[in-house]
């Protein structure tokens, strides 16, 4: 053979090896979405196997569909829906009593900002139906009667109510929670690389997966501006961490040149008013739900106080004159400040 | 002294030309695969409709509850009417960035915006 065919061969491996490099796609990533909990829950997940990432996911969004119905105000067999019903409360599933403590945990250090009783208020405000309306101050007393961080008492899994007409909202709190348990049910399945996000609360795993464009990198959030619709606020940066935003856009009507939202003071049945958004970027996302909503009732001062008892959660609260007020170690997520 | 090029052949300079063009070629093949950000409509697993967001259109998508009216124009993708009973998802306004998402909960329509995965977004996704 001619002392040139090997230099031939050698390039052709050299070649080939390069188109295969330049070829490979890295990770796979599957995005699926369904209509779980009256909002969209979206899960993205990245690895190998695109088999073993269905498979993953599938499993995930099991669980969020047993979690609704365990967790649901809306199903009547629901844990919710039993102890709502009864007088005195009863015993529930371990997943139910789970988000019972964690629930209490917040409402008692948030002064009761944050409430698992105020299932009759919002009733009453009808946000989820049709046509909401603004109840008077005489409704707004009735269904706020016997509410309150002490209103609610848990023990193992009993739950006990202190009125019998208390009615329990978890919607504060479960979406959260069916997210991180979804998380887990992900690990389970050797999932590293993952994003589940409920109607915009959302944990993401590990980093985002490579792609063509990009290498292995921390999961880019971009936080929605209250108040330009098409505009993002900021955009943080974080690996294994929950990112929850509550606003007064989310859900609101408007009556008599008054904005009305789904976020209430317990102190007084109405919309809280000190903040137009807050994000809470925390260890879980059921603890982040719970502090987003505390923090926005209790607005930047005192609800930036309520952070400092949470040594690994940080907060972005825009206040409702539009100004911003940061934890302190907000600045360590920031992607463009 | 003769270099190594002086032994090629007319036969072994071909089969390197054809593999640095089909190299090459394919290279270039894979970089431009990807279209345009698409629309991507579904109902339950079923995906419903998909269409570049950069062609204006409409279209009436069923659902249990009627018909949900979708409009691709320059705003973006946005729901114009639909049978539910709050509209919430005609509130919503348009979609048109990567990952954006648009429901209609009661007639169980979800519209989602999608990119080719080269095409880096500014963001992953939305916190709201």
């Amino acid at each position: 053979m001619p002392w040139n065919r090997p230099l031939i061969i050698g390039l052709l491996v050299v070649l080939l090896a390069l188109t295969w490099w330049r070829l490979q796609p890295g990770d796979e990533e599957i995005r699926h979405s369904r209509l779980i909990m009256g909002t969209i829950v979206e899960i993205m997940a990245g690895g190998q196997d695109p088999d073993e990432l269905e498979d993953a996911i599938d499993a995930a969004f099991a669980e969020i569909e047993r979690l609704d119905k365990l967790l649901s105000r809306h199903n009547p067999g629901s844990d919710v829906s039993r102890l709502s019903q009864s007088d005195k409360g009863g015993k529930v599933a371990a997943e139910t009593a789970e988000v019972v403590a964690l629930g209490l945990d917040v409402a008692q250090q948030s002064g009761g900002a944050f409430d698992l009783t105020l299932g009759r208020l919002k009733s009453l405000w009808g946000f989820e139906k049709e046509t909401p309306t603004v109840p008077d101050q005489d409704a707004l007393s009735v269904a706020l009667a016997g509410t309150g961080p002490t209103a609610l008492s848990l023990d193992g899994q009993q739950v006990s109510k202190q009125a019998p007409h208390l009615q329990i909202d978890l919607g504060g709190i479960a979406k959260g929670y069916a997210v991180d348990r979804a998380i887990a049910v992900l690990k389970l399945h050797g999932v590293t690389s993952a994003a589940v996000n409920a109607g915009g609360d959302m944990y993401l795993l590990g980093q985002r997966p490579q792609t063509p464009k990009h290498p292995k990198r921390f999961w880019r959030i971009g936080l929605q501006h209250p108040r330009q619709k098409d505009a993002v606020l900021e955009t943080v940066q974080v690996r294994d961490r929950a990112v929850v935003t509550s606003g007064d856009y989310e859900r609101f009507f408007e009556q008599e040149g008054i904005r009305y939202h789904h976020i209430f003071d317990p102190q007084n049945g109405l919309p809280a008013r000190h903040c137009q958004s807050v994000t809470i970027i925390a260890d879980s996302v059921a603890l982040g739900d719970a502090l987003a909503t505390a923090v926005f009732v209790l607005g930047p001062k005192a609800g930036l106080q309520l952070l400092t008892q949470y040594p690994q959660v940080e907060g972005l609260i825009v206040a409702v004159d539009g100004t911003l007020h940061t934890s302190p170690d907000w600045t360590r997520y920031q992607v463009t400040p | 002294m003769k270099t190594p090029w002086h032994f090629m052949t007319p036969g072994d300079w071909l089969i390197v030309l054809f593999l640095l063009t089909t190299s090459l070629a394919g290279i270039a093949w894979v970089a431009a695969a990807p279209g345009g950000t698409r629309v991507v409509v579904t109902r339950g697993e079923q995906i419903l409709f998909t269409a570049p967001l950069d062609q204006p259109r409409s279209i009436d998508l069923d659902g249990p509850l009627g018909q949900t009216h979708l409009v691709i124009d320059e705003q973006g993708a946005h729901i114009t009417n639909s049978p539910c009973p709050r509209k919430i998802c005609i509130s919503m306004g348009p979609a048109r960035h990567t990952g954006d998402l648009l429901a209609c909960v009661p007639n169980r329509i979800l519209v989602h915006i999608d990119s080719p995965a080269d095409e880096e977004a500014p963001y992953d996704l939305l916190s709201r």
